[in-house]
């Protein structure tokens, strides 16, 4: 009898230790199944337009549409970029390098400001003021064709780099 | 020493061990599912795709949850008639009562859940499910407005078997689990007995779902006219039955008859005579289930056209699973950019001929042979008769009409009608 109290504590373990298998089990497949997949980097160059198109002083809003893989979807995204035909036409992302909400030009005081926590960025870019922690991103651009083509660049991308 | 009587008696309790399992089972792999599934008639197969052809263990686990299911069925009924071997209806009415309910939701679940891959067997399956519906007497055209959301099934109806699969129904099967559960000893409950068994049957069919992949058919909008489906194992007696009953009586059999048999069951602890009257219904259900389920897998068997047929469906899922996933587009604008793919690869094949043809005709149109299906090679099909560039653009579109037979199928809804020009004036010069 001097056994019994250590079976009957190891007989308790044996629904614990079994379920705990069941569990292990579609667990490990549980985080194969759940891990995220990182899409390729993309370095294709995405048309924006005609040079001959994109003159004079201001920065001009144009939007490119870049082909996304998510998973099982396949889905083309447009993003506006900001052109500037005075500065050889560098192209910037419109992305607040601070928390990511889109840019907009104002003509009145010629300068981008982030509509969420009011960081303003010169007409080149430049960062003004605000929590910005840079100016705005520029992106990989070239001209072919007469055609100005840019690589599309994440705000997390650029910051990484 | 206990006697070995007490010992069977013992292990016969495990049922409801393995029940237990089997559900936890089906919850875990249930919530993985829904992390890719989308409940639209245009994404369910797509998901579902991705699930099976893609997602690392996603097949493992789709297989799980569906033959988890059909497993379940099975050992909820074994457990209600253990239950009725040891009158627990006299000794424990919550136990009875419990047991019975969760067969009829577990029957729900599984009927549900076979609309949602929204391939061809789920397409049936659900137009059954109206039918049964419409065939309710007083209230059928009510009743089977009710479950398609509309006059007719569309993505209202997916969405809603959805909401009843992965909501509603485990709601149910949760509360009836605290009512089991409430105030109960857990540890008497589920002992080494029940996880032992539990345990075993959960390693066995972890075995089989490593050996057998749950079943897809072709996606609706893909069916080829001559689909012959077949259901999942619980409800081949139904199938079966239905063979034999016109119109309103399939209705009686599938709902109001399985509805009264479960309504007389739960309130069986109130009745008198409980031992005959479980007894009988118990007896004739097994022998009914039993009878059938054999009854339709020897009708397919010996049937040679729905043997073919059934093989050939079989070969079409091979050829499936070894095609590599296509992402699917989620905007129209994507899929218009997308729709207008002529043009020809390098060697000289246009690009629909090598994504739609090149499978079965071979890429270089040599033909080829996959299980026991031949499939001829169109190399100088041009010097038969009606074999011009514009008959085959006619047969890609209605391939009877041109005397071809299945697997060969129209493409009619898969490429436009220059695509199909690209793909006939291609074939014509193909010359030994």
């Amino acid at each position: 009898m001097d056994h019994e109290p250590s079976r009957r504590s190891f007989l308790k373990l044996v629904p614990l230790g079994i379920l705990a298998g069941v569990f292990a089990s579609i667990g490990g497949a549980a985080f194969r199944f759940l891990r995220p997949r990182l899409s390729a980097a993309t370095d294709s160059w995405l048309d924006v337009a005609p040079v001959a198109e994109l003159t004079g002083p201001q920065p001009l809003s144009r939007k490119i549409a870049a082909e996304q893989i998510a998973g099982w979807a396949i889905n083309i995204e447009e993003h506006n970029v900001f052109v500037l035909p005075a500065k050889d036409h560098q192209v910037l992302s419109p992305v607040c390098p601070h928390e990511g909400c889109e840019v907009a030009w104002d003509q009145n005081t010629n300068r981008f400001a982030c509509p969420c926590h009011e960081s303003y960025f010169a007409a080149d870019g430049a960062r003004i003021s605000g929590p910005a922690p840079r100016g705005l991103d520029r992106l990989p651009m070239r001209v072919q064709n007469g055609k100005l083509q840019v690589q599309y660049v994440t705000k997390e991308q650029a910051t990484q780099a | 020493m206990t006697r070995p009587s007490e010992n069977i008696r013992d292990w016969l309790e495990a049922t409801s061990g393995i029940v237990g399992v089997l559900l936890l089972v089906q919850v875990a792999t249930g919530v993985l599912l829904a992390f890719y599934y989308v409940p639209s008639v245009d994404h369910a197969h797509t998901t579902v795709s991705y699930i099976e052809k893609v997602v690392s263990s996603g097949a493992w686990l789709r297989s799980l949850h569906h033959y988890g299911s059909q497993w379940l069925s099975l050992f909820v009924f074994l457990h209600v008639i253990r239950l009725f071997l040891t009158r627990a209806y006299a000794s424990n009415r919550v136990q009875w009562i419990v047991g019975i309910l969760l067969l009829g939701l577990v029957m729900a679940a599984g009927g549900t859940g076979y609309s949602l891959p929204w391939d061809a067997r789920a397409f049936f399956s659900t137009r059954i499910a109206e039918g049964l519906m419409a065939g309710l007497p007083f209230v059928g055209p009510m009743a089977r407005l009710w479950l398609l959301g509309g006059s007719d099934i569309s993505t209202i109806t997916l969405s809603r078997l959805f909401a009843l699969h992965v909501l509603v129904i485990p709601a149910c099967v949760g509360a009836v689990v605290v009512l089991r559960l409430f105030r109960a000893n857990v540890a008497e409950i589920f002992g080494p007995r029940h996880a032992i068994a539990g345990g075993v049957v959960f390693l066995l069919l972890a075995l089989w779902c490593l050996k057998y992949r749950a079943p897809l058919g072709p996606s609706v909008a893909a069916m080829p006219i001559d689909y012959v489906p077949r259901p999942g194992a619980q409800f081949l007696w139904l199938y079966q039955s239905l063979k034999f009953l016109p119109g309103g009586l399939g209705s009686l059999a599938g709902v109001v008859l399985p509805g009264i048999v479960l309504t007389i069951l739960v309130l069986l602890p109130w009745l008198k005579r409980q031992r005959l009257i479980a007894g009988t219904i118990l007896g004739v259900m097994g022998v009914l289930v039993v009878a059938m389920t054999t009854a339709s897998y020897l009708s397919d068997r010996n049937d040679p056209q729905t043997a073919r047929q059934l093989a050939i469906q079989a070969a079409h899922e091979d050829a499936w699973r070894r095609e590599s996933f296509t992402p699917a587009p989620i905007t129209l604008a994507t899929a218009m950019a997308m729709s207008v793919e002529t043009g020809s690869a390098p060697g000289g094949q246009p690009n629909m001929y090598i994504k739609f043809c090149a499978e079965c005709h071979g890429l270089n149109g040599e033909g080829g042979q996959l299980g026991r299906l031949r499939f001829p090679p169109l190399i100088d099909v041009s010097t038969k008769p009606r074999r011009t560039s514009d008959d085959i653009v006619g047969l890609l579109k209605d391939p009877a009409a041109y005397g071809l037979q299945p697997p060969m199928r129209s493409f009619s809804n898969r490429l436009t009608e220059e695509q199909m020009k690209e793909i006939g004036e291609w074939i014509v010069t193909l010359k030994k």
